[in-house]
């Protein structure tokens, strides 16, 4: 239907046709930000912009960090202090010091909220923006049945160069997936820890026992015996098109010197490794900001464990904060020196909070009512707190934002109109957020 | 161009109401379009329905909500909805119908007569049409359409201005908001549909390739499939593609048919047999493989949902059991769809009831067996008035009803399925009682007596049913031609019309004729020249990929890819939960973890479409072939072919062809033949690693992934 329609601000159109018969090709990412730009759905303005999503799975104790309770009672507030920060009358929790120098870097909204306190249902809720309807099974792999950002941001802004657009480390998380938008714009997996001694992204080069002389040899020999590749047949048939294209893309990540060192994380400065902490999460964050440096548009990172139940405070001081307390402002500092924390955005939660009561082994459980989400870059001022939760952190006080404002608010940074409306293969409409807003006092 | 037989009477227009008129004005204008006052908590404290599904709602909203701010009946110029509309105050949604336009005028109107909700005795809409229906047109050229209304009392009246339009493939035809239709610049059929409250009609375009006439060709025709396609064809100024020669056919047949790749030595066997009948000999046997049982069974398992975090380790593979057992019996197709709809008792002596175990609720069951069965989709009418179909809500809940006294509960023997009591479902807007009927039926006076779903079955598998045959029909043609007469291939709707409908027809009657027999109808498709028709483009038939007018390329299902890297190695792939030996194709279960399955597009059987398996290309997958270690270590594998290969051939033309047999299931060309000779005789110290390399090539070429 070619009515306008002014609630979006653009035609609502068929979008899926790019990549159909003719339109195949690898100026494929240019050409489809043509499109969607002169249809008012991407702002190319913003196209040099990223996003990093450090997910903390389990769901960071933000009442022990971003949103500490001081004068609540015993059971609700827990044994850690707060401290100041380098931000005046900003306080975070006493095990994060290094963090609390650097909360110049970026926001907290104290008033995040949601309605679902188990893992698989809001780790889709905040992977995607959308709740999950009947028949979600979190155990799969992907469950999404909504994409998750990062294909979404994949879909609407393409690759840029030889690089793919996104990919998640070290694992791709259960929702981290594309659902109706298909292959391409499925993250690009890595399945290997950075921190490893030994890390290779796998597939990305050659297998050790071949070597540079018989990979030449090889592709040599393939350009010979594959007849169809330049054949009249193959270029008639859309899927040998699309094939064709992600080979030569492939080929050009293989053979691009610099998306190859991308992910070469050994290329780093041991002393810089040291500096984000030897663990998952410092050496993701660390991989995470080479990724975009080369040119990634999304990058995820899936940390386990925060799922606090049991010895919450032990949990966190003495395994899960020093780490998150090396990696993480070690990360915002690398970002900013080098230039690239006002190009990409940083968004930095759990699937939710946990209970401001503390349990009977000393833990915090699930809770989403209220909780805070830590974001920055990208054009987002540093240093503010948005909204408040009440005074035992139970609900948020004022200004309750969720899921679906969070999704609008990084598609709204990167230049996506987070009001667009997709087509899944079925040819059902489906809107690219749940009518989010976007958070506007970070801007 | 329609052409009516008799003349109606073409009205005035009758006096203005809310249901008649400003429905289909607010739905036209997009005023209730989910992204503007149609979504969950509508726009800016105004709210409407999605589609008009509730219109009561709608008419309190506008004119009583907000203490009837948005209608002043005293001054009718001055309603806030119309200097809304008109752009008079600020509108988020900007002019949606200036002053005295015809739309304006009409809501004008409407509140200018006390804004009736409905007049009694107005004629009933009956249906609408577009015309023309169907013409044939030229690339790039545009002409208007125009809606008729037909009304009960034989009125019609022209509704374009009223009417929302939709094109089923952009790239072949654009529609505007008036009705003009544009022609893209591609050959072939397409369609454009028009919908007014509620009622769909469609516009159907032939488009042939622009310039001189070609001469069609006198082809023979191997039965009665080739002449309903190539007088499609003629239409279209096509001419189909070549016979494909031998070896290409052998390779097709193998794939579709067995789900894998034949062996260089049944390649050579078939391709130096010199009987004439020999691609119908080959069908014949290969329908007899216990592989022709094992890859329809992962096809059905995929459809039928066979997921074991759903049903648990034990029960699935009951199901699969069942559903392979029905395969490799050749139980036809109709009674396979009536055992899995009226499955009863205990469920380990009835698995075709974990069916209903798969569904998550009475709605997902009457989804399931709509999109399956019957390739019709209508779960967007569980909330509102199906947009591209004639599917109600009440339609949605009537077939609901047929579902409603499933039950399960324990025996002795473990759980069965049951069917009791008789529950009434109620229109969750209106609450009418709604008594199942199948789609397309009007509600019956009672509910069917005894076990609904015997009712529901009956009904499906009827010779004359509109949809059951056709789109078995269309699915199995889509498996073998790459392609459906309607796609989606689960999409059957009026607004959706099939590609060449009397090919679809004729195969639906072939269907019923022999009985829903699977292997017949294989046969069939497989015998027809259509079928074995080359890839190779000519001038004619270079852009097209609707038609069949050549064979398309298909990349190889993950698990038929993952066994073909296998046989060509000469080494397994274990996979979990299965001993050693189970090929992917056989695996039941589709969570079994794997890399390279998943990577491909296995489906995890989340949903009854075949949309879930993903046959697009992604550039891990191309990564994938070209570098994995796995596929390394099986082309160096001691005990694999590669190796054998070199130990036992002291020629080198005999690894190379050996190696093309294997992979392309053809011998090499003569050039191909020098290539491999140069490849292996410049390496001669090495000759087992440049066996691998070319191996390797050959696995990373289009002509391996793809069957063309």
């Amino acid at each position: 239907m070619a009515i306008r329609n002014f609630c979006d601000y653009w035609a609502r159109r068929d979008f899926l046709r790019v990549g159909a018969a003719g339109a195949f090709g690898l100026n494929l990412s240019i050409s489809r930000l043509l499109e969607a730009a002169a249809k008012g759905e991407v702002d190319p303005s913003k196209s040099d912009i990223s996003f990093i999503f450090i997910f903390l799975k389990g769901g960071l104790s933000t009442i022990d960090t971003f949103d500490m309770k001081p004068d609540a009672p015993s059971e609700i507030r827990g044994p850690f202090n707060p401290i100041r920060s380098n931000v005046p009358g900003l306080h975070v929790g006493e095990h994060i010091p290094e963090t609390a120098k650097v909360m110049d870097k970026f926001s907290l909204v104290r008033s995040f909220t949601h309605s679902n306190a188990g893992h698989g249902p809001a780790d889709h809720y905040m992977f995607t923006g959308f709740h999950p309807v009947s028949g979600f099974n979190g155990g799969l792999k992907p469950n999404n049945q909504h994409p998750s950002m990062g294909s979404v941001i994949a879909h609407k802004l393409g690759p840029r160069g030889p690089i793919p657009p996104y990919v998640c480390l070290p694992n791709m998380h259960n929702s981290g997936s594309s659902a109706y938008l298909g292959a391409k714009a499925a993250p690009f997996t890595i399945e290997a820890d950075p921190s490893s001694p030994g890390f290779a992204v796998p597939d990305l080069q050659p297998p050790l026992s071949v070597d540079a002389v018989r990979v030449l040899d090889r592709r040599g020999l393939l350009e010979e015996v594959d007849r169809f590749q330049k054949s009249a047949e193959a270029k008639a048939n859309q899927g040998t098109r699309e094939l064709g294209v992600f080979a030569q893309r492939a080929t050009e990540l293989m053979t691009s010197k610099a998306a190859k060192e991308a992910f070469d994380i050994h290329k780093e400065s041991p002393k810089l490794r040291d500096a984000y902490g030897r663990t998952t999460l410092g050496q993701s964050c660390l991989m995470a900001r080479r990724l975009v440096e080369a040119g990634v548009r999304c990058v995820t990172v899936d940390h386990s464990n925060w799922d606090t139940h049991f010895h919450n405070f032990r949990v966190l001081k003495e395994d899960l904060l020093p780490k998150f307390d090396m990696a993480i402002p070690t990360f915002f500092r690398d970002m900013e020196d080098r230039g690239l924390l006002k190009k990409t955005v940083v968004v930095l939660t759990g699937e939710f909070g946990r209970t401001p009561k503390i349990n009977a082994k000393a833990g915090r459980d699930h809770w989403s009512r209220s909780f805070t989400v830590a974001i920055g870059g990208g054009g987002i001022q540093g240093g503010r707190v948005i909204g408040k939760s009440d005074k035992w952190a139970m609900d948020p006080a004022e200004n309750p934002y969720g899921p679906e404002d969070l999704c609008a608010t990084v598609y709204h940074l990167l230049g996506i109109n987070p009001r667009s409306e997709m087509h899944t293969p079925e040819g059902r409409p489906v809107m690219l957020t749940n009518n989010g807003r976007i958070i506007k006092e970070l801007l | 161009m329609i052409c009516l037989g008799f003349a109606l009477p073409v009205h005035a227009a009758p006096p203005v109401d809310f249901t008649n008129d400003i429905i289909p004005l607010i739905s036209r204008l997009g005023c209730n379009a989910s992204a503007c006052h149609g979504k969950a908590e509508g726009q800016n404290g105004f709210k409407l329905s999605v589609f008009a599904h509730d219109p009561e709602g709608d008419f309190r909203a506008l004119t009583r909500e907000s203490r009837g701010r948005r209608i002043s009946p005293t001054a009718p110029a001055d309603s806030l909805l119309l200097r809304k509309i008109s752009g008079a105050i600020g509108h988020g949604g900007g002019v949606r119908a200036p002053k005295n336009s015809r739309a304006y005028s009409l809501f004008l109107r409407w509140i200018k007569d006390g804004t009736p909700y409905e007049i009694g005795g107005r004629p009933a809409l009956t249906r609408i049409r577009l015309e023309p229906s169907r013409q044939t047109a030229a690339l790039n050229v545009s002409q208007p359409l125009k809606v008729m209304a037909e009304f009960s009392d034989n009125t019609r009246r022209d509704v374009t201005w009223l009417s929302i339009f939709h094109s089923n493939d952009t790239n072949m035809a654009e529609v505007d908001e008036k009705g003009i239709v544009t022609i893209g610049n591609s050959v072939g059929q397409t369609s454009v549909m028009a919908r007014y409250q509620g009622k769909v009609a469609t516009f159907q375009a032939i488009v042939p390739r622009p310039g001189p006439g070609v001469a069609y060709p006198n082809l023979p025709n191997h039965n009665f499939i080739d002449p309903i396609v190539d007088s499609h064809l003629k239409r279209l100024n096509i001419i189909p593609s070549l016979l494909s020669d031998d070896a290409t056919f052998l390779r097709r047949v193998y794939l579709d048919i067995a789900g894998r790749l034949p062996t260089a030595n049944e390649s050579e066997t078939f391709l130096s047999n010199n009987t004439p009948d020999k691609r119908s000999g080959l069908v014949e046997a290969l329908l007899e493989t216990p592989e022709f049982a094992d890859y329809w069974a992962l096809k059905w398992a995929d459809l039928l949902r066979v997921d074991r975090l759903k049903l648990g380790h034990e029960d699935a593979y009951r199901y699969y059991k069942w559903i392979h057992e029905s395969l490799s019996k050749n139980k036809p197709l109709d009674r396979l769809a009536h055992e899995l709809l009226t499955a009863e008792g205990p469920l380990t002596e009835q698995p075709a009831g974990f069916f209903y175990r798969a569904a998550n609720n009475t709605g997902d069951m009457a989804a399931m067996v709509s999109q399956v069965f019957l390739g019709v989709r209508i779960t967007c009418a569980e909330c509102h008035q199906h947009p591209y179909d004639r599917w109600t809500q009440q339609d949605y809940h009537a077939m609901r009803g047929f579902f409603q006294q499933v039950t399960t509960k324990n025996s002795a023997v473990g759980l069965a399925l049951l069917a009791e009591g008789n529950p009434t479902i109620k229109h969750p807007r209106t609450g009418a009682v709604i008594r199942p009927y199948p789609l397309g039926e009007s509600m019956p006076e009672k509910s069917p007596q005894g076990d609904r779903r015997h009712a529901l079955a009956n009904w499906m598998i009827h010779p004359e049913n509109p949809y059951f045959a056709r789109n078995l029909a269309n699915r199995l043609w889509a498996h073998f031609l790459g392609k459906g007469l309607i796609t989606p291939i689960d999409d059957l709707r009026e607004t959706n019309p099939p590609s060449n409908p009397e090919l679809l027809d004729a195969l639906a009657a072939s269907l019923v004729k022999n009985n829903y027999d699977l292997k017949k109808m294989i046969r069939t498709i497989t015998h027809s020249r259509t079928y074995q028709l080359s890839s190779k483009p000519n001038a004619t038939n270079l852009s097209d990929e609707q038609n069949f007018s050549r064979a398309l390329f298909r990349r190889l299902p993950a698990e038929v890819l993952m066994d073909a890297v296998c046989d060509v190695t000469g080494v397994d792939e274990k996979f979990d939960g299965v001993p050693r030996g189970y090929r992917a194709v056989q695996l039941w279960d589709s969570q079994v973890q794997h890399y390279f399955l998943k990577l491909f597009g296995r489906p995890a059987r989340a949903t009854v479409c075949e949309c879930e398996r993903v046959t697009g290309a992604s550039m891990g997958q191309a990564l994938h072939l070209m570098n994995s270690p796995n596929i390394q270590t099986k082309l160096a594998h001691e005990g694999g072919r590669i190796k054998r290969l070199t130990f036992k051939h002291e020629d080198d033309a005999d690894i190379v062809r050996q190696l093309y047999l294997s992979t392309f299931s053809r011998p090499p060309s003569r050039d191909e033949m020098n290539t491999g000779l140069q490849y292996l005789g410049s390496r001669r110290f090495q000759r087992r690693r440049a066996a691998e390399d070319l191996a390797w090539s050959l696995m990373n070429s289009l002509e391996f992934i793809f069957n063309h």
